[in-house]
């Protein structure tokens, strides 16, 4: 029996929604019948295939899920803290992947993305300074290392 | 004995200076990454690809092949210390090793792991030297049917022996997976696929992005979600296992490798598995399995034995059908194309020298395993100091780094993301990776050799079902689906039980 019959019924109703996009989309691509190539190698064969395959299987999970009771948990005290911590850190990532990346340089976005990061997450005000020294020294250190070891030493290109 | 001498040859060819520096880094390097609870062997590999790509494959691929070993050696670390698998590959160790660690014997654990996961990989070592060049001449009867099967099969059985309490989640995962390969480009008439116009999505889902993003960022995801693991001062007591204890348990250790390696071979399995199957078939072996569980250093032994014996053997099929054991191996299969090897079941033809290479590189980096395992025991302890909150902003640089640096595409970065993103979501509810992970490695062989097939056989499926190793196939991932299903294992054992 599932641990999580409420989010399967969910997620099942995502996984039937993509295979019938994906059954839909494989039946629209096109056939080169002009071309006069084999009707068995068309494109969308497998991926159509697939798609009822993975149709199939959510529709097991669903019916599953439907019937599955629901679980008693008890709550964890240290779970809101927990997803707090989880939005926080998607929040820097996607930030300084998505935001920071390619408007500053790669080294100042590092910097800023690593000592934002080490400071949010290991501030007290009462050791505010100890914190802000180790964020900056982590900040540069990263930084820099990244850096010099994948441009210079290993030749790799940086975002 | 021609492959006695072919192995022999490579082992001192790769005993070089530059070499064993190169050896004794990555291993340490892959040690490291394997202690640090959310950095798996996976993520290493992968990471460290981006690092070697200017590197030739003579140099490149021996240091992929000890970041492996070192990490899924590391992880035993975390579990005997902490009660955390350092990877999902050292979770059955965490069983004995942290009570061991709890009576005050964490230092003879630990000495007690490193010799089983050296001995681990060398019996893996010696049965890759003896059954890669088998198994390659055997791929060579395989055709597209076969290859068709093949690649259902690794799907099913990853989706099965990786969610054993939940099934359908597991092949959920590997359908996904091989749904999520058919984005792009098909190679049979170059049509792009659910691209939409877009030059990126055109290009497919780079393997090494996912790879980094749903290992990575959806690892950083988890720590960070977790509370705080504490900090070990101290691993107390001796670390050199006696001799004697060793030798007496030298079944064990046979026994753990054959198994692990066994299972390693199995596509998408892995390491975890390799574990699992050696602890419990130690269990059932021992006078004592209530002791299991306890501080039973034959449950250590077996457990570390096997999850190293894995490596070899998951590296098994990379190197002669080109389908990965486990999600270390596939980042290892994109390495080596990337570094322009061809595995395959030509690789023997091709190069025919090159398994035995890899046996010998296995054979040093279990050789620095040892060596470093044991000396560094206490030096390491600082890498289990470092605070997550610390350490996670860094690997999150690396796993942009490295997803970018592969081709250079900022799509990449998205990928990685996405992947990254869904990685989380999936673990979330309990869905495991490397059914998800295999799906994409083996998507495009499962298309290319389907639709082939079809065309070979006009549009029949018979040849399908009537080639001899095709109805084998066939025949193993339908016994795993029906053994999958509660209801069918519920029959049968009902039916056994009337039977007089």
């Amino acid at each position: 029996m599932s641990k999580t019959p409420r989010a399967d019924l969910w997620f099942s109703l995502v996984i039937i929604a993509l295979a019938v996009a994906v059954v839909i989309e494989s039946w629209r691509m096109p056939r080169f019948a002009n071309l006069g190539i084999h009707p068995m190698s068309v494109p969308g064969l497998t991926p159509g295939a697939l798609g009822a395959a993975l149709g199939i299987l959510g529709m097991a999970l669903f019916l599953r899920s439907l019937r599955g009771r629901k679980v008693a948990t008890a709550t964890d005290p240290t779970a809101a803290e927990g997803w707090l911590r989880l939005a926080s850190t998607l929040a820097f990532c996607l930030l300084y992947a998505v935001g920071l990346l390619g408007w500053l340089p790669f080294w100042l976005a590092t910097a800023i993305f690593v000592f934002a990061f080490v400071l949010a997450f290991t501030w007290r005000a009462r050791a505010a300074v100890r914190a802000i020294l180790t964020a900056g020294c982590l900040a540069i250190a990263t930084s820099a290392a990244v850096t010099l070891l994948f441009e210079r030493v290993f030749l790799v290109r940086l975002p | 004995m021609e492959e006695l001498g072919l192995f022999l040859n490579a082992v001192a060819q790769q005993a070089l200076p530059g070499n064993l520096f190169n050896v004794l880094w990555a291993t340490l390097l892959g040690m490291t990454i394997g202690m640090l609870p959310g950095l798996t062997a996976t993520l290493g590999i992968a990471l460290l690809t981006t690092l070697t790509l200017r590197m030739g494959a003579d140099e490149a691929i021996p240091v992929l092949i000890c970041m492996y070993v070192g990490a899924i050696y590391g992880g035993s670390r975390t579990a005997i210390l902490l009660n955390i698998p350092g990877t999902p590959a050292n979770a059955a160790s965490a069983l004995d090793g942290f009570p061991l660690a709890r009576a005050g014997k964490a230092g003879e654990a630990m000495g007690l792991a490193t010799f089983g996961s050296f001995f681990g990989c060398l019996v893996g070592m010696l049965l890759l030297a003896l059954i890669a060049p088998q198994l390659a001449e055997f791929g060579l009867r395989f055709q597209s049917y076969e290859f068709f099967w093949l690649a259902v099969f690794g799907v099913v059985i990853s989706g099965r022996l990786t969610a054993l309490d939940d099934p359908l989640k597991g092949w959920i995962a590997g359908f996904l997976g091989l749904l999520l390969a058919q984005v792009g480009q098909e190679g049979i008439h170059a049509y792009q696929r659910f691209s939409y116009g877009s030059v990126d999505l055109a290009g497919g889902f780079g393997l090494l992005p996912a790879l980094v993003g749903a290992f990575g960022f959806a690892e950083i995801l988890c720590v960070m979600k977790q509370p705080a693991y504490q900090a070990v001062r101290d691993v107390g007591g001796r670390i050199l296992p006696r001799l004697r204890s060793l030798a007496a348990r030298w079944w064990t250790i046979l026994r753990s490798g054959v198994l692990g390696t066994g299972m390693g071979i199995i596509p998408g399995v892995g390491e975890d598995m390799g574990a699992w199957v050696s602890y419990a078939a130690a269990r059932r072996a021992s006078k004592r399995p209530e002791s299991f569980g306890q501080g039973n250093k034959e449950g250590l032994l077996s457990a570390e034995t096997g999850n190293n014996a894995a490596v070899p053997g998951a590296i098994i099929p990379v190197l002669t059908l080109a389908v990965p054991g486990s999600a270390p191996a596939a980042v290892l299969l994109a390495a080596f194309v990337i570094h322009g090897v061809r595995p395959g079941p030509l690789i023997m033809i091709e190069s025919p020298t090159f398994v035995f290479q890899v046996a010998a590189m296995l054979f040093w980096a279990s050789v620095a395993l040892l060596i470093l395992g044991l000396l560094l025991t206490k030096p390491m302890l600082f890498v289990l100091r470092v605070r997550r909150e610390h350490l996670m902003p860094v690997i999150f640089v690396l796993c942009v780094v490295g997803a970018f640096a592969i081709a250079s595409r900022v799509f990449d970065i998205w990928v990685m993301l996405g992947f990254g993103i869904l990685g989380f979501v999936l673990r979330q509810m309990h869905y495991p990776m490397a059914p998800l992970v295999l799906g994409i490695v083996l998507g495009s062989i499962l298309d290319k050799n389907f639709r082939r097939g079809m065309v070979l056989s006009d549009g029949s499926l018979e040849p399908f079902f009537t080639r001899p190793i095709s109805a084998v196939l066939a025949a193993l991932t339908l016994f795993t689906v029906l053994w999958g299903l509660a209801p069918v294992r519920k029959a049968i054992a009902a039916r056994v039980r009337r039977s007089p």
